[in-house]
């Protein structure tokens, strides 16, 4: 009797359906099972073909199946895959680095600083950043000599970290600024009762507050040079030197040299660093921190 | 420690004017110094002076003798509490409190003593390992005040941090707080716009108003005298009930409401000057006798009553149409729409200049 009541109660805090509802949100049902097969489908065929041994040159949908690591035997044995990899990381890595460090500085001096052309600059940045970074290519080579004049030990891998920094610490910067501005400045005044310094400010209180920030803007910019094919492609001429999206590439752009299930399983990989870093960085990922600092 | 300052004003990078100037005040080791005022008035701007904040545009700011203007805010002994708490929310109470002896790079047993004894005395050593989002807004407001008293600071600052608080708790941190004050025996300044707070804490008050100090000193000067007609309109609760009128053959003559006043005779000597003069008086609220006397008197329509229990508030009109509230005892039975007459206690007149607005008794 009472079950029969509790299952007669309606217990959620929106309306309920009428019929015109229900059809509209079958509807919606249906289109994001949609989208969700778009993205999906490709994946899988992807991890499946990888792991396809009847796969040859071309992947082909449908057909027999058999289990075999072939691809990534040939992927290591017959390509400078895992060279592809460490160029990859090590300046993903670097780009990470250099960008949280800078990034760090001018976040903190936009949001926290007054000071003469304060305004100006930052418009200045952001009208920049309209610009794609590809149209600066014949300066980039000229830069790149130049610099390497004078410092011979300047390759071409450390110019692409220098213009991926460069980017993404122009408009991380913004994010980074909003992100510092929520935080109370009687914090700052604060830290500076307290003894500190203005590097101590923030690296004591603020950076552990921006820290969900920081880590999304790490994430970015680690992931950016996975992703970036144009830039490697134009300027590393050495396949040794290339990063895993123009390295892969080869493997799909030449009839002599086709060997698509090599270039899904290459991608597979690719994605683990990525997956490592995020699920190491999850817990920073998580915001709420500032909550609690002032009044509530 | 002694805090003197002189001459002090503020003047805030791309703006006109300034914003405080002129400020002489001394405050004496161990004084609960009160800077009171309305929103705007700049006495937040004077505390963050005084705590080195914000630079200090001319004048002198002393600290038991030695000026103090370019000392970094670190190494001027002080201690704040900061309005919005402004609790560093990745570390635990605990750390929160141990932060600034932590910077002065204090042994590890003295900072664990201090913030122990702080936490014993304003009672959260239970939440001691809590982060300052897991607590309430009365703890916060403890920790805040744990955290500055580590420092045993020579001067302790307070930017209105009792205004995030809900009344009752507010009510009992107000003792709490004169209690703080006595067993720290440090010179407090104290900034808020709550009269109440500045009349049952301080033993001096200072009203700022437009960047000015309309009058220092003890509460009781503030309610009995008031030096100007600021003063008396913004101390008091409910405010003061002023009269415009002039002063004809050594009687006050009030121009709208039309009554006439005789002062008593130590006020009429000093009114003398002001023989045919503009002049305002002012007179509270329980000052006001019921009843027709042979002067003095007032009769008046009551329009609206609050009731508070011990008193209630009658706020009448006259036949003119303006206002002026009276209070009486809670037992008098009154009704709106009555007609009742009143008469002046003439020991609680005050007698102001109408064109300079300053105190004349």
């Amino acid at each position: 009797m009472s079950k029969n009541k509790e299952k007669g109660l309606y217990l959620s805090d929106r309306p309920p359906l009428t019929p015109v509802k229900a059809v509209l949100l079958t509807i919606s049902y249906i289109l994001l099972f949609f989208y969700v097969f778009i993205i999906v489908w490709p994946l899988a065929q992807i991890v499946f073909s990888s792991f396809n041994g009847n796969q040859g040159e071309y992947i082909h949908v449908g057909g027999a199946y058999q289990f075999s690591l072939k691809h990534f035997k040939y992927l290591f044995q017959e390509t400078y895959f895992l060279n592809w990899v460490i160029n990859t990381i090590v300046i993903a890595v670097a780009t990470a680095l250099l960008t949280l460090l800078f990034v760090s500085f001018t976040g903190y001096a936009y949001s926290r600083y007054r000071f003469k052309g304060r305004k100006a600059s930052l418009m200045a940045i952001m009208l920049i950043q309209t610009i794609p970074a590809f149209v600066g290519i014949a300066a980039y080579y000229t830069m790149h000599s130049i610099i390497s004049a004078v410092i011979p030990g300047f390759t071409r891998q450390m110019f692409l970290i220098l213009i991926y920094a460069g980017g993404g610490i122009a408009g991380n910067t913004f994010i980074l600024k909003g992100y510092i501005d929520s935080i109370s400045s009687e914090l700052d005044d604060a830290a500076r009762i307290d003894g500190c310094g203005n590097l101590q400010v923030y690296r004591l209180i603020i950076m552990p507050i921006v820290r969900p920030m920081l880590a999304i803007i790490a994430l970015w910019s680690f992931i950016g040079p996975f992703l970036d094919y144009l830039m490697p492609s134009i300027l590393l001429s050495d396949p040794k030197q290339y990063t895993l999206a123009t390295g892969l590439y080869t493997l799909i752009t030449d009839v002599r040299n086709m060997h698509q299930p090599v270039f899904a399983a290459g991608g597979l990989l690719t994605a683990i660093p990525i997956i490592i870093l995020f699920i190491a960085l999850q817990k920073q990922l998580v915001s709420g921190l500032a909550s609690g600092a002032v009044k509530g | 420690m002694k805090v003197q300052l002189v001459n002090i004003g503020k003047k805030y990078e791309g703006r006109e004017n300034f914003t405080i100037r002129h400020i002489d005040l001394d405050i004496d080791d161990k004084d609960f110094c009160v800077i009171l005022g309305p929103s705007g008035c700049g006495k937040s701007t004077l505390l963050r002076m005084i705590a080195g904040l914000t630079s200090i545009t001319e004048g002198d700011l002393l600290f038991g003798g030695k000026r103090m203007n370019s000392v970094e805010p670190k190494d001027r002994d002080i201690a704040m509490v900061f309005q919005s708490y402004a609790l560093y929310p990745h570390m635990t109470v605990y750390e929160n409190m141990a932060f600034s002896l932590k910077m002065r790079k204090e042994r590890k047993s003295v900072i664990h003593d201090r913030v122990l004894e702080a936490a014993e005395l304003l009672q959260i050593k239970e939440y001691l390992y809590s982060k300052p989002s897991e607590i309430s807004g009365g703890q916060r407001q403890r920790v805040a005040l744990g955290r500055a008293m580590v420092r045993k600071a020579g001067v302790f600052l307070m930017d209105e941090p009792l205004s995030n608080l809900d009344a009752k708790l507010r009510e009992h941190m107000r003792i709490e707080l004169v209690r703080l004050h006595k067993s720290l025996d440090t010179t407090s300044i104290y900034v808020t716009h709550d009269q109440t707070e500045a009349m049952t804490m301080a033993t001096k008050i200072v009203l700022l108003d437009k960047g000015k100090i309309q009058q220092v000193g003890p509460p009781t000067l503030f309610y009995e005298k008031p030096a100007n007609l600021f003063v008396a309109g913004f101390i008091g609760s409910p405010t003061m009930n002023i009269f415009q009128g002039e002063i004809k053959d050594g009687l006050f003559h009030s121009t709208e409401e039309d009554f006439v006043v005789e002062p008593k005779a130590e006020d009429l000597a000093l009114l003398k000057p002001f023989e045919g003069k503009k002049v305002a008086m002012g007179i509270r609220s329980e000052r006001f006798i019921a009843g027709l006397a042979d002067k003095n008197t007032v009769h008046v329509k009551v329009d609206v009553i609050e009731m508070l229990g011990k008193e209630q508030l009658l706020y009448c009109k006259f036949p003119n149409g303006k206002e002026c509230v009276i209070s009486e005892p809670g037992y008098f039975e009154y009704a709106v729409d009555e007609e009742h007459n009143f008469h002046f206690d003439v020991d609680g007149l005050h007698f102001f200049d109408a064109e300079t607005t300053e105190r004349i008794n």
